[in-house]
């Protein structure tokens, strides 16, 4: 594992660790010297330096992650470094088992690293106990999936507000009828899960993950089992979220055309950040 | 959050209706077999107390071998002498000895042959007994007065139910092969043995079987004000000089009362081992339930987590759960318990066999009990599973399809 303290390379803006890294970009701001991972970084730094002076609001620090089944160890994530800037949309692409899925669940405390370290607002949150990660997660994260995961067995309504019942709150009835009648789903409220369609179903898990009004949202491929069309919909009431609310977004996607409007795209391969996030786009235009 | 919780819990247990009903049925069999039983148990008990209340409180009854189960013991093979009982007359205290003699006779009626329990005693002194002791009235006739008059008296169903044609007052019977008269008819007292025989004079009887001087058992009314256990232990002095029969048993109500109770405490000690056994099946239905359930909901589990569920809110859950299927099971379980006891009762009750069962200890209270037994042991069964599936880590369940 490579030790942080000594070569203490990391570009400000990504968070990826460059300390090992064979070319970098370098940069003087104020007599300090800045490392970053691309252009793309430096650029972003350089358009709002004091930003990226300050905490991120997530950071994952030299994360590992290893899959035990049976004997076999399937390493996931190896000593991955990122950062999550407050208000950001940030895409994370990559192919399949590149790790996206396991980067997410980190980010949104679902998964315990193996090794290294998450933070939140600067709180070291990486070994929570379980109470207080189930308190952080309805407090400030919303989950978008790929199936929707809805509970077949509540309405759409109940679903919605489920993570307010958990959360041991009252409903905001006022919030959350405007919000309902935004996405169109004031008719379907009685309606379970399988009376509605992929697209209902996955605004209706959007809601869900709305409820108890948190500042991060993370989606997991959240427009993978919509047609194209009703996907743009569900990613329009995304991008307005991260635009309008200024909620911090993070989307897990396959799709380039959600990582092109993304503010950071973080491109993973085999567990690890790949440099240069121009490329990047390139490398991934399907 | 609690009424949240127990709202999601009774939605998801409807969301699968005939797994969750299966296992309820678990429960419902368990909690319907202790209602039965202990319903049995108690109709049973008061059948024994009111068999004893026949003997009355001023009465003693002697019959030959060990004081086991007075029950059963009058059938017997020794027999004592008659002499020997009625001399205990002569102890003070003691107001009428009633010698008896039990059998299985044939009896003719109208063409149709019956085989018929038969009571032979001398008619004068029973009569005491029956009517200041045990309230025995008779519905029809009156009792004969001569000991040889060849008179019986029947029993409520063998003069109701055993014949096709029932048999009247002054109707004849041929008993082994001569004609006797029928005087009377007892009105009915609900059980099997009183109500099925026929009542005849120790003479006549006697006369029938050729058993002179003979008697299986006595039964003794004492004089007002005497002391019971004073005169039972003279009894007993007085007989242990006879040689005929060696062990005999002399029975006061406080000695039978204590001997159906020690009986009676190994009765229910089987019903409430079997009641338990019930239960625990029952309760491994549960279990079995859960854990299946907890497998089904792994992926919902990870997603309540990822939604803000903390582990004691999916502990709670599943327990909740748990404890509705045993709750719903008693509730069920009683009714149809207290159903099936009535049913049973009413057919017992066709073949002579009145308050087989009886809901004395199933009172309100009995329920709330049997009911915050069987949520306890639906949440006891829902413990483990529970506990697996609160444990899960968010993403791992996540993963689980």
């Amino acid at each position: 594992m490579i030790d942080n303290k000594q070569n203490s390379k990391t570009d400000p803006v990504c968070g990826m660790d460059l300390s090992e890294a064979a070319d970098f970009v370098e940069v003087l701001y104020k007599e300090r010297a800045f490392y970053f991972c691309s252009d793309y970084c430096r650029e972003r730094f350089e358009k709002n330096p004091e930003k990226f002076q300050r905490e991120p609001l997530l950071k994952l620090s030299n994360i590992w992650k290893i899959f035990k089944l049976g004997n076999m160890e399937t390493q996931v994530l190896k000593g991955l470094s990122i950062n999550i800037w407050k208000g950001d949309f940030t895409a994370i692409i990559g192919a399949s088992g590149s790790g996206k899925t396991t980067v997410l669940n980190m980010l949104g405390l679902l998964d315990r690293p193996s090794s290294g370290r998450i933070f939140l607002e600067g709180k070291d949150v990486s070994l929570l106990k379980d109470e207080e990660g189930a308190g952080l997660r309805s407090k400030k994260f919303g989950f978008v999936f790929q199936q929707y995961n809805l509970m077949p067995w509540l309405t759409a309504y109940e679903n919605i507000t489920l993570p307010v019942v958990f959360a041991g709150k009252n409903i905001n009835s006022e919030r959350l009828e405007k919000q309902i009648q935004e996405t169109g789903l004031l008719e379907r409220m009685t309606h379970r899960p399988f009376e509605l369609s992929g697209g209902e179903q996955q605004r209706v898990a959007l809601l869900r993950a709305l409820s108890n009004d948190p500042e991060i949202i993370l989606g997991d491929e959240p427009t993978g089992n919509l047609d194209s069309a009703t996907g743009n919909k569900i990613l329009e009431l995304l991008t307005n979220l991260n635009k309008i609310q200024k909620k911090t977004l993070v989307i897990v996607t396959h799709n380039a055309d959600i990582a092109e409007k993304a503010d950071q795209i973080i491109a993973l391969k085999d567990g690890r950040l790949v440099k240069n996030h121009q490329t990047q786009r390139k490398m991934y235009p399907e | 959050m609690f009424k949240s919780f127990l709202i999601l819990t009774l939605k998801s247990i409807r969301y699968r209706p005939l797994r969750s009903w299966l296992t309820i049925l678990g429960i419902v069999i368990g909690i319907m077999l202790v209602v039965v039983i202990f319903a049995l148990g108690d109709g049973i008990q008061n059948a024994v107390a009111r068999l004893l209340q026949q003997f009355g409180s001023d009465l003693i009854i002697i019959f030959p071998g060990k004081e086991t189960n007075p029950l059963f013991a009058f059938a017997g093979g020794q027999k004592f002498k008659e002499d020997d009982l009625l001399n205990l007359n002569k102890i003070r205290g003691v107001r009428v000895v009633v010698p008896m003699t039990i059998a299985v006779l044939n009896v003719e009626f109208n063409g149709e042959k019956k085989s018929v329990m038969f009571h032979s005693q001398p008619w004068r002194e029973y009569r005491i007994i029956a009517e200041e002791s045990q309230a025995l009235k008779l519905v029809e006739g009156k009792w004969p007065e001569s000991d040889d008059s060849r008179e019986v008296l029947l029993g409520y169903r063998v003069a109701f139910k055993l014949f096709k044609t029932r048999p009247r007052v002054g109707d004849d019977l041929i008993i082994k092969g001569r004609r006797f008269k029928v005087a009377g008819i007892f009105s009915e007292v609900g059980l099997q043995e009183e109500d099925n025989q026929i009542c005849m004079s120790h003479k006549d009887f006697q006369a029938l079987t050729s058993q002179r001087g003979t008697a299986s058992s006595a039964a003794l009314k004492l004089e007002k004000g005497a002391n019971i256990d004073l005169v039972a232990k003279q009894i007993k002095f007085q007989l242990s000089r006879q040689e005929v029969v060696r062990d005999f048993s002399v029975l006061t109500p406080e000695k039978a009362n204590q001997i159906i109770g020690n009986v009676f405490s190994i009765i229910e000690l089987v019903l409430v081992v079997i009641a338990l056994v019930s239960l625990v099946v029952g309760a491994v239905g549960v279990m079995n339930t859960m854990y299946t359930s907890v497998l089904e909901r792994t992926k919902q589990i990870g997603i309540m987590k990822a939604i803000g569920a903390s582990s004691e809110a999916v502990l709670s859950l599943f327990l909740i759960e748990s404890g509705m299927i045993g709750l719903v099971g008693g509730i069920l379980g009683i009714i149809l318990g207290i159903t099936l006891a009535y049913i049973i009762g009413l057919a017992a009750a066709n073949f002579g066999v009145r308050g087989l069962f009886s809901f004395a200890s199933l009172d309100f209270f009995g329920f709330f009990v049997i009911l915050v037994i069987t949520f306890i042991t639906g949440i006891i069964s829902g413990i483990l599973p529970a506990r697996q599936a609160s444990r899960m880590e968010p993403a791992e369940a996540l993963r689980y399809e």
